[in-house]
Parts: structure tokens; C-alpha cells; sequence
């Protein structure tokens, strides 16, 4: 059971289950626990394989045992996301923690990981269970419909869920070259139906001063 | 238990409609409604947007009436841009705490890393004190600040770090605690930090009527390298007569080496 001791350490109260959790995240607990580094993810030859591979590279541990377990990470906020049986996109560097239950792998995402520096590849997490994720600053959830689509900075988006397409938009002019540009010179643009996960700050892109 | 502790409570999930006009969405992102309307905004702080937006830069020609009209600041003309469209945009800046403020026909002088955006009926005019900018007018603006802000009445001292910006009184001045930096020995603790310096000699001091905005921090923002003013006489931090470069070491204290060597003619 994932819950927020506060908005920047994650308590997760266990009776015997599994979770898994970024590696060295965890800061204090009470009652018996083990950890164990899983290689390559949990996600076998094949995922570890794949993710050197792409660079989407994270280093995870299990835990396991009864009692409570905290879990934070440079301070950044935490939030917690439910999944029923759905897709999570995130970055490997923003993932905190997931249920045991819960698969994860590597997916393509296209230009958007090129421009944010993070790799062409990004962690995907699917199955029923929680999983939590840090922001640089409380995100904010922002909701994508047919009729609203959303354009988000590659520097600023965090993670996504649902059933989105993501085109890369590039506002790149010959003013650019000139040091004139709008200073958004990337953007990604989603549409379809789900939920994007926005921080407020963002992280130094290649696209950042453009 | 705080409020965060809930397990299962469903996060909000922020649309178009739900999303605020022209007000924070929480206390580290601004949510600005365009309706046709132009915004002026630092470079790059655009986190997501519904609707379409575009932003083009000061020197875009189209803009030449609007930019002639409320932006007075060469120096700082490539860090900002102008977002123009139907929508509404969200703005935020390294996770610092973000407010607006209206000005109803007055003047407020802020750091320049500190000013996010403004609405064009305001003016931006750079301040003589450098890196700071001055708005003029009537409308609103975005700031941010590390922790939130805090108003202060003159007269008062402030820490140079903790200083956002000021309205309606007069520019301030430095403030050097001398009684404990005089004397051969003061010179030499100020130059080594031998003996103990507090590192809180030096204020910025204020007087007049007005307000003074200090953030509850000392962590500065970058603000980005905006130049240097024109190189004219009487102009502070042009280099000329008359006002110091800003290569040019602090100030001269009483009883600094620098006097005992002028003495002696060396």
C-alpha cells in the first residue's frame, strides 16, 4: 500500500509483498525488511539486454519483508499514480517506486526523447497496482480530449498515461539563427485521450536556449 | 496526518475548463488565458499550453507597434518573447514559488531573473540600479521568487540576496556596517574572514514611502547575462566617468590596505 508521509517522502506499508524501488531511495524503515538489487530491472536477459541498449538504463532493488518502508529522493515531489491495468510512460529518472506486480519495459517515443536529452527510449509500466513518480516541483496533471489537444515542453513533461499519440513540433525559423527565436523551440504536442504529467521547472534541454 | 496521506484519493486532473484565468494554478505554476491577447514572457518558461500559441521573438516585425509601445530594454530583448494566441498556457520557473501582482498606474523595480512575464498595457523599462527592471503602468505581471514573498515598509535594511524588487519609493543604497570594519585590523578581517566575519556587513537600505519584496531565501535566480549598458558618462555600470565598471573590485573600506599603500605613495 503506496501512501505519502509527505508530499516529498513515500511510505509504503508492506505485509510480506514486493515492491520495486530506485536503487539507494530508501531512506529509514520499521520492521524486517530485505533488499535485493535486481539486475537489469527484474525485466530479465532480455530487458537488461534492451536497456543497455537504448540507454534507458535504471538501477533498481526489491523489497521485501513486513512493516513500513520510506522512500525519497533529493527532494523531489512525489506523486502517486494508480494503474488498472493501464500503460504509465515515464522517464527512467523520475521513477521512484512500483508495486512488484507491476511489468516494466523500454519503449520507443520517438524525436521527444532526443530533444530533452534523455534518449530516444523511455520506461513503460503496465499491470494493476501503484506506482509513484518524482517531479522537480508538485506536478500538474493536465487532461488531453479529441477536442484539446495539449502542447507540452520536453523539458517540463514528466510522464504520461492513456491513449495518447505524441508528435514532435518544431518551431525552429530562420529567426532562431538569428537569435531571435521564441524560445520554445521544441514541443511536443499530444492528442487522443489521457493524462500528462507536467513539473513546474525544467530541465536543462538542448532545446533550452533556442 | 497531513493532507497528502489519503490513500486512493483520486489526484486533480486539470483541464481547459477547470484550468484558472490569469491566476496560479498552485503555488509554483501560473496559468495565463490568451484570447487573441499578447503576453510578454522570459524565454523558455512555458511549460505546456492547450489552444495555440506562438511566440516570437522582440525583433519579430510584427510586433514592432507592440514592442515600441511597452518595451524599453535593449539589453534583455533576447531573453524575451512575446506569446500571442488563443488558449491557455501554463508558466513556471524551476520550481520557485510564482505570483502575480497588479499594478494600478505605478511602478515596481525587480530583479530581472526574477520577472517571468507581463501584460503589454505595462511598460518594462530597465532600472539605473543594473539587473534590475522597472515596470510602469497599469496591468499585471508574473514573478517568482524562492519561498514565498514577503512586504516589507521602509525604512529598512536588506540582505542583496534576499532583495526581489521594490515599488513606489526610492532606489536603494548600499549599507556598509562600519563601526566593524574600521581600523587596519577591520581591513584585514574583512579581506581574510580572519577573526570572523558575519558576511552580513553589507545591506541594501531603503527610505521613503513605498514597499519593499523580499523573498524568504538567499538562493538568487540566475538571471541571464543581459550585457552591459551603453557606455556613456553618468551612466551606473557603463564603465564611463562616473560610474564604476562591473569588473571593478568592491568597494573601498576604511582601513583597507589600499589606503595604507595610497598613504606611503606606493
Amino acid at each position: 500500500m503506496f501512501r505519502l508521509q509527505s508530499s516529498k517522502v513515500l511510505a509504503v506499508d508492506m505485509t510480506g509483498d514486493a515492491v520495486k524501488a530506485k536503487n539507494g531511495s530508501m531512506v529509514a524503515y520499521d520492521g524486517q525488511m530485505a533488499f535485493k538489487t535486481l539486475t537489469g530491472g527484474g525485466e530479465g536477459i532480455r530487458g537488461m539486454v534492451t536497456r543497455r541498449l537504448t540507454g534507458e538504463q535504471m538501477t533498481l532493488m526489491e523489497v521485501k519483508g513486513h512493516g513500513t518502508c520510506f522512500f525519497a529522493d533529493r527532494a523531489s515531489e512525489i506523486n502517486l499514480v494508480s494503474l488498472g491495468g493501464e500503460k504509465l510512460y515515464v522517464e527512467s529518472s523520475n521513477l521512484l517506486a512500483a508495486d512488484g506486480g507491476l511489468r516494466t519495459g523500454t519503449t520507443f517515443t520517438g524525436l521527444r526523447g532526443a530533444s530533452q536529452g534523455n534518449g530516444l527510449f523511455t520506461t513503460t509500466i503496465e499491470g494493476h497496482g501503484q506506482a509513484a513518480i518524482m517531479s522537480d516541483g508538485p506536478a500538474v496533471l493536465l487532461r488531453v480530449s479529441p477536442q484539446y489537444p495539449l502542447t507540452v515542453d520536453p523539458g517540463a513533461y514528466v510522464a504520461h498515461q492513456g491513449n495518447l499519440r505524441q508528435s514532435f513540433q518544431s518551431g525552429v525559423t530562420f529567426r532562431t539563427f538569428l537569435g531571435e527565436g521564441g524560445g520554445e523551440a521544441f514541443q511536443i504536442r499530444f492528442e487522443g485521450d489521457g493524462v500528462v504529467y507536467v513539473q513546474p521547472s525544467e530541465r536543462n534541454t538542448i532545446a533550452g536556449d533556442v | 496526518m497531513s493532507t497528502y496521506g489519503t490513500p486512493g484519493a483520486a489526484p486533480r486532473v486539470l483541464d481547459p475548463m477547470t484550468l484558472p484565468s490569469d491566476d496560479n494554478v498552485d503555488a509554483y505554476t501560473f496559468c495565463v488565458e490568451l484570447k487573441g491577447t499578447q503576453w510578454f514572457m522570459q524565454k523558455g518558461k512555458m511549460i505546456a499550453y492547450y489552444g495555440t500559441v506562438e511566440f516570437n521573438g522582440i525583433g519579430h516585425g510584427r510586433l514592432d507597434r507592440l514592442v515600441r509601445k511597452a518595451f524599453h530594454s535593449p539589453l534583455h530583448a533576447s531573453d524575451w518573447v512575446v506569446a500571442e494566441g488563443s488558449g491557455k498556457m501554463l508558466l513556471a520557473d524551476r520550481a520557485f514559488d510564482v505570483n502575480s501582482y497588479d499594478l494600478d498606474d505605478g511602478n515596481l523595480t525587480i530583479r530581472s531573473g526574477n520577472l517571468l512575464a507581463f501584460q503589454p498595457s505595462l511598460s518594462l523599462k530597465q532600472s539605473i540600479v543594473p539587473g534590475f527592471l522597472t515596470l510602469i503602468g497599469t496591468g499585471k505581471f508574473v514573478a517568482a521568487s524562492n519561498g514565498p514573498v514577503v512586504f516589507m515598509e521602509p525604512p529598512i535594511r536588506v540582505d542583496p540576496q534576499a532583495l526581489v524588487g521594490w515599488a513606489d519609493c526610492p532606489s536603494p543604497c548600499h549599507h556598509y556596517d562600519h563601526g566593524y570594519l574600521t581600523g587596519v585590523l577591520g581591513g584585514l578581517r574583512a579581506m581574510t574572514g580572519l577573526g570572523g566575519v558575519s558576511g552580513e556587513e553589507h545591506q541594501f537600505e531603503f527610505v521613503g514611502a513605498g514597499t519593499v519584496l523580499l523573498q524568504s531565501s538567499e538562493a538568487l535566480m540566475t538571471g541571464q547575462a543581459a550585457g552591459a549598458p551603453p557606455q556613456q558618462p553618468g551612466v551606473p555600470g557603463g564603465g564611463g566617468p562616473g560610474g564604476s565598471g562591473p569588473g571593478a573590485a568592491g568597494p573601498r573600506l576604511p582601513g583597507q590596505l589600499g589606503d595604507l599603500q595610497r598613504r606611503f605613495g606606493l
